[in-house]
């Protein structure tokens, strides 16, 4: 895992927050987050936002991502811990 | 009030809060049925600059039971859009508005209608005008042709208006707070005084009304024209709501982004049920509430606070409602079911055993030519509680109702006090000082800012 600081780690969770609610498969989410390249994904020029990402289940790793009129929940206690040590 | 301002969260929030709903079949065109839902409380008619309007960010809906399991069959969505002609100026009108496209008119909304059936949307109609708050006479000289105007035709054939009208709900709200204290009968109160006519708290006020008229047969299960009030196809069950969306951001630049699937924070069936049966700890969380779920709050409507209160008041005066301690299936039966047939003779609107608050209407029955307030309680089958008319005397009703005059419907043993059919608030459609209107939308020309500065 890439080595944490406040500012890289809000570049990532902008940059790969917006990836998320693109992506079709949760799963494969989770890895692109994680791994060293996600730290400058390509985004698709199409979505202009706004997302609302919601820790809706901290002891689950349960996010809630808030976009148009939709609401997409799935789990990643990786993304959920990540964010708590951030918010710290 | 009937439902103004009556749970802690939408108390906050005005422009989502559902304060009113009406259905009745059409006076003037008894082929069709007028489905009314306002919004916004107490809006006093001077409230200038930013004169009320609806939310841009508010989804509002009329909803439509017509099968009896109190969920949407046919349900028609509003939304809203706010345009500014000039940013540079403080005024909502630079000078007189005399018609929907005066270029002195500033703030101007629009809004889209879509009917949701079957599980498809369609949307029926964009970008329809809806007429200006009543500023004054020099700034919206004719507003009842400004209005007229605003009346819109849909393609499917249904009729639109959505905009500002007077207040048509009357009640004492200054006495009935004042722990029921009601002005003709204070004399009998705990606290006693002299009698004294009742005083209209929502008289010179304003509302916001959103107002569909919709062929009949567009609204039975099967398409068919409701002609037998014995037939279950001539009910529907009527609910308005009112949603945000899940999320909200301020940025400091002034602007504001919503995203997520729409909450509904406001609902209403009939009048008070969630203003006075519904305790203030639940009262949210059943605005929050689809009709369906509603048997949650059975015990509330089996057991009145206000029937209770009203022997605690009123020492002595109802001596057999204090004496009566079964569940009260009368207020079942009225507010959560419809009332079954043979119990009224002409009249049934049982929708079926779900429970749930919906104003049930029995489009069979026609309107009459020489209309009670008092609804089914005064012998007119064309009122409240058979749907409600703008007009109706629903405080009254539900107050005699809560006192004891219907509980021999469901209980024959029980024997109301005199004082019950005789209680009320001491007030008419006379102390509206806007009319009613004989024809669509019915509710008054609203009050304008100039003459009502102090309303």
């Amino acid at each position: 895992m890439t080595k944490l600081t406040r500012r890289s780690f809000l570049k990532q969770t902008s940059a790969g927050a917006a990836t998320f609610s693109l992506l079709p498969a949760i799963p494969a989410l989770a890895a692109i987050s994680h791994s060293p390249e996600a730290a400058r994904p390509e985004l698709p020029a199409a979505f202009s936002g706004p997302m609302v990402v919601h820790v809706s289940d901290v002891a689950a790793g349960e996010i809630t991502l808030l976009v148009d009129a939709r609401e997409i929940v799935f789990r990643d206690p990786e993304i959920v811990a990540r964010l708590i040590k951030a918010a710290r | 009030m009937s439902s103004h301002r009556e749970a802690p969260e939408i108390s906050k929030d005005p422009v989502a809060d559902n304060t009113d709903v009406y259905a009745f079949v059409s006076p003037d065109d008894p082929e069709t049925v007028t489905l009314i839902a306002n919004y916004i409380p107490l809006e006093g008619p001077a409230g200038g600059p930013n004169f009320y309007e609806f939310g841009d960010d508010v989804l509002y809906e009329i909803h439509i039971d017509n099968d009896g399991d109190a969920v949407d069959d046919i349900t028609y969505k509003f939304r809203f859009q706010t345009e500014l002609r000039n940013p540079n100026t403080f005024l909502y009108n630079t000078g007189r508005i005399n018609s929907l496209n005066d270029p002195n008119w500033n703030k101007r909304q629009f809004y889209s209608v879509t009917m949701m059936k079957d599980g498809d949307e369609t949307v029926l109609a964009e970008a329809l005008a809806s007429p200006p708050c009543n500023i004054g006479p020099f700034s919206t000289p004719n507003y009842a042709a400004l209005a007229q105007a605003a009346i819109h035709p849909l393609p499917t054939g249904e009729k639109v208006f959505a905009g500002q009208r007077a207040e048509g709900f009357y009640v004492d709200l200054g006495s009935v707070f004042d722990l029921i204290d009601l002005r003709p009968f204070q004399n009998l109160h705990l606290n006693p005084l002299p009698p004294a006519p009742g005083v209209n708290g929502t008289n010179r006020l304003n509302v916001h009304t959103i107002a569909i008229q919709v062929p009949k047969n567009m609204l039975t299960r099967d398409g068919s024209n409701p002609t037998d009030p014995k037939d279950p196809r001539s009910l529907i069950g009527v609910y308005a709501s009112a949603s945000r969306q899940k999320a909200k951001i301020l940025e400091h630049n002034a602007g504001i982004k919503e995203a997520g699937p729409w909450v509904q924070v406001s609902r209403l069936g009939s009048p008070l049920f969630n203003e006075v049966m519904i305790p203030l700890g639940l009262k949210d969380l059943w605005n929050a509430q689809d009709p369906k779920n509603d048997k949650q709050f059975l015990t509330y409507v089996q057991h009145q606070e206000v029937a209770h209160l009203l022997t605690v008041f009123y020492p002595g005066i109802f001596p057999n409602l204090a004496a009566y301690t079964k569940a009260r299936a009368d207020m079942v039966a009225i507010f959560l079911t419809g009332l079954p047939a043979g119990i009224i003779p002409g009249f049934q609107n049982f929708t079926g055993a779900t429970l749930a608050d919906l104003l049930r209407l029995n489009m069979a029955i026609p309107p009459v030519k020489t209309p009670n307030i008092l609804g089914i309680l005064g012998g007119d089958l064309a009122g409240f509680p058979n749907g409600r008319r703008v007009f109706d005397d629903v405080f009254t009703i539900e107050l005699r109702a809560l006192a004891g005059v219907t509980i021999p419907l469901v209980d024959p043993s029980f024997k109301p006090d005199a004082s019950a059919s005789v209680v009320t608030d001491g007030l008419t459609p006379s102390n509206i000082n806007s009319p009613f209107l004989a024809s669509f939308p019915y509710l008054g020309v609203p009050y304008s800012g100039f003459d009502n500065p102090n309303a």
